[in-house]
């Protein structure tokens, strides 16, 4: 039989490899059933999940003609009906049930900011501890334009506001003019944040990242009253809110039934009933997708080729003629635009910001993503972000709760402690200990990149990737 | 090869590309004396407005100045012989004070005295001492040492996540709200100038930490061991090839660093006399920016920055005339930091040699 | 070895798959294991990542309350007796609202991390409880910078505005306008213009203002006045400010404390400099308020500290200060339970009966909030917009605290404050006052 898309003069390779995965992906799969069944119970959605991980998995696509775009697309629709299929999910042992739609958004936005990061500290190889900055910077951003804050001195300023009054006081720009406002002040402010330190050496650099990481949320915190000026910046420790809804508002609303407003939209569509969460979801998703485009063109293109050198030696990238400030600038902008998306949307969908949200662990946080799923690999570190934004919100409760029930007080296996342990109260000990042990054993993460693993494994051992020696301009 | 240099004279390894490169030379020399001016004329305002408690907050200031200089000389030992910054001090010296916090719990010293007292604190000063040398020292064992020929960036990133497992140990042991330490030092008067007393838990801070310095530098200067360490942080093969055992060395810098934010932990829960899980990291920081200030490797520069940065702290929070408050402290402090890596990153005490440059 | 000639067993696989998605697609509502958290019957439970189980009596409910506390961190003691209060209180009711038959989830909206309340975490609760169109009514929140985040996404919920009764939100601007608020609260909070917010606490306008009479009693004439910058804190210093200018006592200075600072010795100095005779302490123990006690005490010996209901449990500054907190003065919104009357009195020593404990003030409050949110759904019935607007028609007779009438904005008309002072380590009942309601308005 005729494989589509496959030449013949490969088949035998074809065949080999199939055969290769297809005993592990039978083995793993027969295995995690009988763990699932042994543990949680049956359902059929254990099988079919299974199934199509393993189908995804064992056929090698990439050897059929457009068959490298089978991966992806599958990966899109699976995400894209999630909030379909999520209800007839099992429980996985330990973790508990799949995580909600609500927690999915949070995720996603998550991947995005380490997509983010990944361009600084992946491709380029500066070491960012203060990305948290850029974060605050979206979200502050969309809480200017989109919420009342400005009432008393700009009056009522609408351009296709959504979910207020059209008398109502202060900005009220739409989101998504206001996603892009934010992306583009955020990478201003990573140009000027970077424009003094990229000279420095990577530890100092990290350092001094870490300054601005601080810096930033007292800011936020000290900003109701600037230098006793009484202009009010960012409203303090009060924070920022309601930030208004994402949305379309009625008139495109009535053309093209698009949501009119997220937060009050309710309707049904293919036999589900969609509420404001899977909106937010899929527009998360959305932005999700666009980000990881444009982090794939930008890694093809000569910039992101020019970031690569820099990472693996400065001075000959220099040598070789590479601008080294504007290369690494453009880094730096580029990792902040994606930050100020991210964090933007992230407060519409709060609908508020507060100061307290900008700690350094955030930033630590985002970093361990890019470090666990792979640096420098955009799937790693999709993963990686995705499973620990699960972890951090609901993973860890739940394995929690599931320690105490065996092992807790009165446990249902054996009574190992007796006053229950608060497992996500150690959630950065935990995080902690993923970047040492993956530092450790594993420094190209869970997807390395391949020019990433030789790095850490072969060549570049006792010079210093991240050290710029008087390398000139 | 690289080349490595001397604990002491570090800063002259380095060629830092800076801003200056491009303005006029004089130009942020300018700025700097400019700024310096302003500094002055703001302390002179305030001095001469309030003459008592401008002194009161330079002993506050220099008091809390020497602790944070204690801390930072552990930062400056490691990174001098190690280059790697390593976040996990500050959580070492906080585990140090938590358990200083235990001992004076459970050896009942509130109503001490006398040699009793003293004796006691010798005998914590020792345990603890030994219980954070061996603990940095484990530290290095186990998250450096493999990574010892990795990109720089690999143990950066072990001492951030190790940082953050020693914070979670604590907050697991003493919980997430501050431990009150019980108030043990003598805090009555030494001696009163103005109505301004200066106590003897002050002084016992700074009686503290002068001889401890000394020592350090007698002991990388003119020991056996410590040429051991400037050979080793100047240049790591050459100094195997020498006969020097390498790993021995650094474990030694580890434990002569954790020796010391255990002293410094000691200090901390006595004076203080409240310590929290997170107070390590918040306090490395500062130890840390200190001793980017006083030229990273260059040890009393560390205690320098220490103590800059104490007043710093102190003058900003109390001073009333023109001050920005106490909110801003923090971000004065980074901003420092900065300013400093971006314009002088060898440091204030760090000499500019011409090498490299 | 037989797999040799099976080129195609990739694509058996994925004819596999292919038929197993749509048999799930048929058979997809066999099993409904997912989402929910232990509950049972009809209701679909809130998310088990934030909410505890379905609560229930012996009937299945029909419809939800949830309450909406910082189950952890420092206030945890008091959170969770405030959430067995509740549950006490509707199973004294039979779990039954007039025809409702109500079950209990208990939501915790602060994360362990940060030990208080989180900004996604409330977000993501209030998104829920609106989503959710069995959740009836919420009890809740504790602090105020979490019901800003709360009451707008209650009010836009679908099926109607989703009716919240706070048992602690005390600062003023989440219902009215006024001293110590801001431009256009507070109806930023009610972007669908009807309200769906009640408090059975007084707001600190009152508090200010009872704090600013007791100053004024205890004949203090130069305050220092600190705040921790946060929502309550930072609204609680401007509006004791304010009465207190009103009364003529001289205000020195107001400054913010930093939590996370090591020591506050310099702070203190600047207190003693400045000369003042008191400190007004605006903020919550939580955020290092003890060593914040201690080195006030130790640099500025001769000031009175004064705090407001932040203070408590007053325990909690006991424990964080020791001596230092020695004849400060905290005022707390309510009287002591043990001058409770009627149904106050009987609710104290059923709950000292089943759980042992005297309940702290604010349990009384959060019992009192069941009591008046599950009035409003005997007259709205299983109608949210109803239960909402019922909630303003309130006339508790003889109430877990006391008689009162919730007002057009959702305020209380109940107001009493009792000041405590710390002696020995404990806080001891001194009287309580009640600001004119001239005086507040006028601030």
């Amino acid at each position: 039989m005729q494989i589509p898309g496959l030449p013949e003069s490969r088949r035998a390779e074809f065949e080999s490899e199939l055969r290769r995965r297809g005993i592990r992906a039978g083995i793993a799969g027969v295995a995690w059933i009988v763990l699932v069944t042994v543990t949680t119970g049956y359902t059929n959605s254990l099988v079919v999940s299974t199934a199509i991980l393993a189908a995804l998995y064992v056929v090698p696509w990439d050897m059929l003609r457009h068959g490298k775009w089978v991966v992806p697309t599958a990966a899109i629709l699976l995400a894209v009906l999630y909030p379909y299929y999520r209800e007839n999910l099992y429980e996985v042992p330990i973790f508990g049930p799949f995580p909600s739609v609500d927690t999915a958004v949070t995720m996603t936005i998550y991947i995005m900011m380490a997509i983010g990061l990944n361009i600084v500290v992946g491709y380029a190889g500066l070491l960012d501890l203060g990305y948290v900055a850029f974060y605050a910077m979206g979200a502050y951003t969309a809480a200017w334009f989109a919420s009342p804050h400005f009432a008393e001195s700009v009056g009522a300023v609408h351009v296709g506001s959504v979910g207020v009054s059209p008398e109502a006081q202060g900005f009220h720009i739409s989101i998504w003019l206001v996603l892009i406002v934010a992306g583009l002040l955020t990478g201003l402010v990573g140009i000027l944040i970077g424009l003094p330190t990229l000279r420095l050496r990577g530890d100092y650099l990290a350092i001094v990242t870490l300054g601005f990481g601080e810096i930033m949320p007292q800011i936020a915190r000290n900003g109701d009253n600037i230098f006793g000026t009484g202009f009010n910046l960012t409203n303090g420790a009060q924070g920022i809110n309601p930030i208004d809804p994402p949305g379309f508002g009625n008139t495109i609303s009535n053309w093209t039934g698009l949501p009119a407003d997220y937060l009050t939209f309710n309707a049904s569509f293919l036999g589900k009933e969609i509420g404001g969460v899977e909106v937010f979801y899929w527009t998360a998703l959305a932005l999700l997708l666009f980000t990881v485009f444009c982090s794939v063109r930008l890694r093809d293109s000569r910039l992101g080729r020019a970031w690569i050198a820099i990472r693996e030696d400065e001075t000959a990238a220099a040598a070789m003629g590479v601008p080294l400030m504007r290369t690494k600038t453009w880094a730096y902008a580029a990792g902040a635009f994606f930050g100020g998306i991210a964090g933007a949307y992230y407060a519409s969908f709060k609908s508020g910001t507060f100061p307290d949200d900008f700690f350094f662990n955030i930033s630590v946080f985002i970093l361990c993503m890019v470090i666990l799923g792979g640096m420098g690999n955009i799937w790693g570190v999709i993963l990686g972000g995705g499973f620990l934004a699960y972890l951090n919100q609901e993973g860890l409760g739940n394995i929690g709760a599931q320690l105490n029930d065996n092992f807790g007080p009165g446990g249902s296996i054996v009574n190992i402690w007796d006053t229950p342990i608060d497992v996500p109260l150690y959630q950065f000990g935990i995080f902690g200990l993923i970047l040492v042990l993956t530092m450790l054993f594993r420094p190209e993460g869970l997807i390395p990149s391949a020019r990433r693993k030789a790095e850490f494994h072969e060549g570049v051992q006792e010079d210093y990737l991240y050290d710029q020696r008087g390398a000139p301009e | 090869m690289r080349r490595r240099e001397s604990v002491a004279t570090q800063a002259r390894r380095l060629p830092f590309p800076t801003l200056s490169g491009r303005l006029p030379d004089y130009i942020v020399p300018a700025l700097g004396v400019l700024f310096v001016g302003f500094l002055l004329l703001w302390l002179g305002v305030n001095l001469i407005k309030e003459p008592s408690e401008f002194y009161r907050l330079f002993l506050i200031g220099l008091t809390n100045g020497a602790i944070y200089g204690l801390v930072a000389l552990g930062y400056s030992l490691v990174y001098g012989i190690l280059e790697l910054i390593n976040f996990a001090h500050g959580d070492v010296f906080m585990l140090g004070g938590m358990l200083v916090a235990t001992m004076v719990a459970s050896f009942g010293l509130v109503d001490e005295s006398g040699l009793f007292l003293w004796s006691m604190i010798l005998l914590m000063l020792v345990i603890v001492m030994a219980f954070c040398a061996i603990l940095n020292t484990t530290i290095e064992l186990v998250a450096y040492r493999r990574l010892r020929h990795a990109p720089r960036l690999a143990p950066l990133i072990t001492a951030i996540g190790m940082s953050f497992i020693l914070q979670n140990i604590g907050l697991r042991w003493k919980g997430a709200r501050p431990t009150s330490v019980d108030s043990i030092l003598p805090r009555g008067d030494v001696f009163t100038i103005g109505g301004v007393a200066y106590t003897w838990d002050k002084l016992i801070v700074l009686l503290f930490t002068v001889p401890v310095l000394l020592l350090l530098l007698w002991l990388v200067q003119k020991t056996r061991q410590g040429k051991a360490m400037r050979a080793t942080a100047q240049d790591r093969d050459a100094a195997a090839m020498m006969g020097i055992n390498v790993n021995r060395t650094i474990s030694f810098t580890f434990f002569i660093a954790g020796a010391l934010a255990g002293s410094a932990g000691l200090l901390y829960a006595l004076y203080i006399t409240n310590i929290r899980y997170d107070e390590g990291f918040r306090l490395g920081l500062i130890a840390f920016t200190a001793a980017v200030i006083g030229g990273i490797g260059n040890l009393p520069g560390a205690v320098l920055g220490g103590l800059l940065i104490g007043f710093i702290e102190s003058f900003n929070n109390g001073l009333g005339w023109a001050t920005p408050g106490s909110d801003w402290t923090q971000s004065i402090i980074f901003a420092l930091l900065i300013i400093i890596l971006v314009f002088r990153p060898e440091g204030l005490l760090g000499e500019r040699t011409p090498e490299g440059l | 070895m037989i797999l040799r000639r099976r080129g195609v067993l990739g694509f058996l696989i994925l004819l596999i798959a292919v038929l197993a998605l749509a048999a799930a697609s048929c058979g997809g509502d066999d099993n409904n294991g997912g989402g929910g958290g232990g509950g049972g019957g009809a209701v679909e439970a809130l998310p088990s990542a934030s909410c505890g189980p379905i609560r229930k009596g012996s009937e299945d409910p029909e419809m939800l309350i949830a309450s909406d506390l910082p189950l952890q961190g420092a206030n945890r003691a008091l959170t969770t007796q405030m959430a067995d209060a509740i549950e006490y209180m509707l199973e004294q009711q039979d779990w039954k609202a007039g025809d409702v038959v109500l079950g209990y989830q208990s939501c915790d909206d602060s994360t362990a991390q940060a030990g208080s309340w989180d900004s996604a975490k409330c977000s993501s609760n209030a998104r829920s409880y609106a989503a959710n169109k069995a959740v009836i009514g919420v009890i809740g929140t504790f602090n105020s910078g979490c019901a800003k985040l709360e009451i707008p996404i209650a009010n836009r919920a679908t099926g109607g505005q989703l009716a919240m009764v706070s048992p602690a939100n005390t600062y003023p601007g989440l219902t009215e306008g006024g001293p110590g608020t801001e431009a256009g609260e507070p109806d930023v909070y009610y972007p669908t213009g009807k309200r769906n917010y009640a408090r059975v606490v007084w707001n600190d306008q009152f508090q200010g203002a009872a704090n600013a009479q007791l100053a004024q009693q205890l004949g203090l004439k130069k305050f220092f006045v600190l705040n921790d910058g946060e929502t309550y804190g930072q609204g609680i210093a401007t509006l004791f400010i304010q009465y207190a200018k009103k009364l003529g006592i001289q205000i020195l200075s107001n400054q913010k404390w930093d939590k996370k600072a090591s020591s506050y010795e310099s702070l203190a100095s600047r207190i003693q400099a400045s000369g003042a005779d008191a400190v007004f302490l605006g903020g919550i123990v939580c955020n290092n308020g003890g060593k914040l006690i201690k080195d006030i005490k130790a640099g500025a010996p001769n000031a009175q500290l004064v705090g407001p209901d932040g203070w408590t449990p007053i325990s909690a500054t006991v424990e964080g200060a020791g001596g230092a907190a020695n004849n400060m003065y905290i005022t707390q919104p309510g009287v002591p339970v043990d001058q409770l009357t009627g149904a106050g009195k009987d609710f104290v020593n059923g709950f000292k009966e089943q759980f042992g404990k005297e309940p702290d003030p604010y349990t009384a409050y959060a019992a009192q909030a069941v009591q008046v949110l599950m009035d409003a759904i005997e007259k709205g019935g299983t109608d949210r917009a109803a239960v909402s607007s019922a909630l303003f028609d309130t006339d508790i007779t003889d109430g877990i605290v006391g008689s009162f009438k919730i007002d057009e904005n959702g305020d209380t008309t109940l107001g009493k404050v009792s000041v405590y002072q710390v002696k020995n380590g404990d806080g001891a009942f001194v009287k309580t006052v009640t600001p004119e309601l001239s005086f507040v308005e006028a601030g």
